[in-house]
């Protein structure tokens, strides 16, 4: 058995490797025969771990079958350029057997790869768990090599096909394989390019906003099923590109090469160099290669058994996996996020400007239990300013910088037609056999606060999920801004203006508290394919008119000076104040609180509610779900009781906490 | 006709091994959330060790069976104990934890071959006399094997319903939060549940090895997919589930086999798997709590 090649054996067969006796006819030296394959090994490979890494390291698809792509790329390849059958005389039996030229073969290898690999994002298994299409993926790249192994008709069985012919056949013999080197190098550079662009940008915020929380990103527009197929097409492509390539080097392809354990050694090199970096990728790969191909081959023979080294190099990969998913899962190289400059605020929190609104709009404040100090040490923690004496033009400013960030479509609809932004009309949704929600009817005006309140277990959560697109009700309509939403996806929905925040904080985590903000911009020409191969010269001046607009609003609600911190190591009260604010980056016309009070301090809750006048001032509605019912009474106009999947009635909260009916069903539930 | 019969009686012991198995890799799931794919080399490491047992030092089959499955049960709990529970504490993801016991079960799968070469082995055990019931054609190791595996299922039955560590491990498995807050010691309870699993895991190998006329170190990996099948049909964390699900797996991919091609057998329980998934994920017995977990992570 020769060299590197077969030090990449899996299962049963070493990787076919260049066939010296066939193709030389002039001998090349050594070093240089080792070199080059070495070479076009780590080449090829960093083309397939680039794509890889988009899919699984920046938009977290856990892709275990990607060798599948690959090999499809081969053998596309193979079969367009391999001639036909009879010329092995019925010896190998495959379909097709064109002489495409090689380069038009390598395009259709990345098409058919790129096509093969959207189509299988299309399958119900991504609303799976993600552990479970990791699996599934898994078993299918196992029982593929299998069905491949025992197909003779199609793919020439576990012999597979070989003399597949170089696509360099017109460079001389003694060059060819440095030129394959050649060849290979600038393709991994245009690789990078690439993936660059579209993981760098907008795009790449995009997509990592649906690996950190796909339910997040629905809620700010993402469309999720769009985003992934794109993801997946690309990466099969680039996995197609880096299979035909490796194909026309070697000159032949077998199901055995393209095994499940290539995928997995793919994934440990980004697990290794560092997932979602592109720059981690190549360590990762090169570092992996290395201590295969250059590490196994010079140990020694042990005990007269050959096979040892290759054993000893699997224990000794899985055993750096596992530590590193361990001690540092985020690899060698981590991926860095973007910092940006966001002005002069301080350390303490630019104190001055603070959403004063509520204090200085004659509104009585929420009085505390607490004594005088410490409310001033608790307000000072959070970062608010104590001003006994607030200024009408402060409150002016503020109010007038929050609708200068937002409501720019609210103001233009209030001149529309309908008097209710949103109608409710008998929704029902049932879990198994438990009614969650039951005939539920109620409205929402423009521009108004309405509040959604009852017990625990009454439906409200399940009403804004129906409301939002999250649930799909059995029955009943859902109407906003006039129109018939029931049967629209959630991320529409929210394009459209209606926008929700969840009940447990869903900050994009491994993203800054800035880009969480920037991915939410509604319409961002760096986020379509284009834009993002485009480049910055394309979206820049679109990405600093959305970066005003999120400083603005980082500086209204005073976390500013957190605005380059990853989001999950934000506080709680910050990450709320940041659902809240990527809500405002989309432009709302209804805004959907889930409990936005639940668990915040109270200078923190002060901060909501007059954020929520601020909004409804500027003509913004919002549907407030909340326990805090003092809270309620300030802000709402109008409080919807639910009770068991109904709306047992609606009124002013004062009215409300005097019905018996209602104190009914707060006690008993 | 007679094809027919003799092939389900077959799937029927078939089935009653990858039940046997299937159990054992659904309870991990159920009490731990994770899908342990380390659980085929397990398989593996069991058939090996009960060869060295069999062979080398000549026991019987089933002092050998008792031995490995205490041996792999011991290893099963200390793999949870040190690896699959500490990273799931430490904010591993789904993925994260799948991705370790993957590569768990492919470095142990190495080092066996390492140890044991990858040749091929065969148990030395009699195949016992052929017994002819109506048209059902099977040998009385296969019989007892049935028997055996029915068993273990009442015995486990029992222990689920009528001793306290069994209703433990049912509370831990459906919330550990208020399991724990009602007393319940779930660390413990959860290293039993991992020992009781890997003994079931071990006496699977013994038996799968020991009635395969030859095996490799590929033994666990191919049977996984079969007891995977089993597990998702029978509603993924539900051990009764898991019985059902072998035993329909077992037969469906026996008359594949018969009457398409025996490569295709491990195509059919894949298809199997992959159509609960995308159409019924929830599985027989699952409800509909286990479904949001297994959907909405």
């Amino acid at each position: 058995m020769a060299g590197p090649p077969s030090a990449r054996t899996r299962q049963r067969e070493p990787r076919p490797h260049p066939s010296p006796y066939v193709r030389t006819e002039r001998p090349i030296s050594p070093f240089a025969y080792y070199a080059t394959i070495i070479l076009v090994y780590i080449g090829t490979d960093l083309i397939a771990a680039w794509g890889l890494n988009l899919e699984f390291g920046v938009t977290g698809i856990p892709n275990l079958a990607f060798i599948v792509f690959v090999a499809s790329g081969a053998y596309t390849y193979a079969v367009l350029t391999v001639g036909p059958t009879s010329q092995f005389g019925g010896a190998e039996t495959y379909i097709i057997g064109g002489r495409v030229p090689a380069f038009v073969a390598i395009v259709a290898a990345v098409v058919v790869s790129g096509a093969f690999g959207a189509l299988i994002g299309l399958t119900g298994l991504r609303r799976l768990r993600l552990d479970y299409q990791a699996l599934t993926l898994l078993i299918i790249s196992f029982v593929a090599t299998g069905v491949v192994g025992a197909n003779n008709s199609i793919f020439n069985g576990l012999d597979g096909l070989s003399l597949i012919p170089n696509p360099l056949e017109f460079v001389a013999e003694s060059q060819r394989a440095w030129v394959y080197v050649g060849v290979v190098a600038v393709l991994c550079i245009v690789t990078l390019f690439l993936v660059r662009r579209l993981t760098d940008g907008p795009l790449g915020r995009a997509l990592r906003a649906v690996r950190d929380d796909e339910d997040a990103a629905t809620a700010i527009g993402k469309s999720v099923l769009g985003l992934r197929l794109l993801v997946q097409g690309i990466g099969g492509a680039l996995a197609g590109l880096s299979g035909a390539l490796l194909a026309g080097f070697i000159g032949g392809w077998s199901p055995s090469a393209w095994g499940y354990l290539e995928t997995l050694a793919l994934l440990t090199a980004i697990i290794i160099g560092g997932r979602g970096s592109n720059r981690g990728v190549v360590v990762g790969t090169v570092l992996l290669l290395g201590a295969f191909l250059q590490g196994v081959q010079y140990l020694p023979a042990i005990g007269g058994r050959p096979d040892l080294i290759f054993d000893f190099g699997w224990i000794i990969v899985g055993g750096l996996t596992i530590a590193f998913l361990f001690m540092r899962p985020q690899g060698i190289f981590p991926e860095r996020r973007p910092r940006y400059a966001v002005g002069e605020s301080d350390a303490g929190g630019g104190a001055s400007r603070r959403f004063g609104l509520l204090r200085g709009s004659g509104t009585p404040n929420r009085t505390s239990a607490l004594s005088a100090d410490a409310r001033t040490n608790e307000a000072a923690s959070s970062g608010v300013a104590m001003d006994g004496g607030r200024d009408d033009e402060v409150v002016e400013r503020d109010r007038v910088a929050l609708a200068g960030v937002v409501a720019t479509r609210a103001r233009t609809e209030q001149a529309a037609s309908y008097a209710d932004i949103l109608v409710v009309e008998a929704i029902s949704r049932s879990y198994g056999g438990v009614r969650a929600v039951d005939s539920a009817s109620f409205t929402v005006p423009k521009g108004s606060i309405v509040g959604l309140i009852g017990p625990n277990g009454a439906g409200k959560s399940t009403a804004l999920g129906i409301i939002s697109g999250f649930i799909r009700p059995d029955a009943g309509s859902v109407t906003f801004a006039g129109v018939d939403v029931t049967r629209l996806a959630a991320h529409r929905r929210a394009r459209r203006g209606l926008v929700r925040t969840f009940q447990l904080t869903r900050e994009f985590g491994k993203l800054t508290l800035l880009e969480n903000l920037l991915v939410a911009a509604r319409e961002h020409r760096g986020e379509s394919l284009f834009g993002a191969l485009a480049g910055r010269r394309y979206w820049g001046a679109e990405e600093e008119l959305h970066l005003e607009r999120a400083r603005s609003l980082l500086e209204l609600f005073g976390v500013t000076h957190q605005a380059n911190k990853l989001a999950a190591n934000l506080s709680g009260g910050q990450k709320r104040m940041l659902e809240m604010m990527r809500a405002l980056m989309l432009d709302p016309q209804l805004l959907l609180l889930d409990e936005p009070m639940a668990g915040l301090s109270t200078a923190v809750a002060d901060r909501v509610e007059d954020a929520c006048i601020g909004l409804r001032e500027s003509g913004v509605a919002v549907l407030l779900v909340e326990h805090e019912l003092a809270a309620v009474e300030r802000l709402c106009s109008n409080v919807v009781v639910m009770a068991q999947g109904n709306v047992l009635v609606e009124g002013e909260m004062a009215n409300l906490r005097r019905s018996k009916l209602v104190q009914e069903a707060y006690f008993v539930g | 006709m007679r094809l027919l019969i003799e092939t389900i009686g077959f799937g029927i012991f078939s089935g009653s091994l990858i039940s046997l198995g299937a159990v054992g890799f659904t309870v991990q799931f159920g009490i731990s959330n994770v899908l342990n794919v380390a659980y085929g080399a397990f398989i593996t490491l069991a058939a090996y060790l009960g060869y060295i047992f069999v062979n080398d030092a000549h026991f019987s089959l089933w002092p050998t069976i008792a031995v490995v499955a205490a041996i792999v049960g011991v290893l099963s709990a200390t793999f949870n104990r040190v690896l699959t529970r500490p990273l799931a504490r430490r904010g591993g993801s789904f993925v994260a934890v799948l991705v370790a016991t993957v590569w768990s079960g492919i470095t142990l799968q190495y080092i066996i071959v390492s140890i044991a070469s990858p040749s091929t082995f065969t148990y030395a055990v009699p195949n016992g006399t052929t017994v002819n019931i109506g048209y059902f054609v099977l040998t009385s190791t296969q019989l007892i094997v049935i028997g055996g595996a029915a068993a273990l299922m009442l015995l486990f039955h029992g222990l689920l319903t009528r001793t306290q560590l069994g209703q433990a491990m049912r509370a831990t498995a459906v919330n550990p939060v208020v399991a724990r807050s009602c007393g319940i010691r779930i660390d413990r309870v959860t290293d039993v549940a991992w020992l009781i699993s890997g003994m079931l895991c071990g006496a699977t190998g013994v038996v799968l090895a020991a009635t395969t006329s030859t095996f490799d170190a590929s033994l666990g990996t191919t049977f996984l997919i079969y007891m995977i099948a089993a597990a998702v049909l029978g509603g993924v964390g539900q051990p009764y589930g898991a019985m059902i699900g072998g035993l329909v797996v077992g037969v469906s991919t026996q008359l594949t086999g018969a009457y398409l091609s025996p490569a295709y057998e491990d195509v059919a329980a894949f298809v199997i798997l992959v159509l609960m998934l995308l159409a019924w994920p929830r599985g027989l017995f699952g409800s509909a709590a286990s479904a949001a977990k297994r959907l909405a992570g």
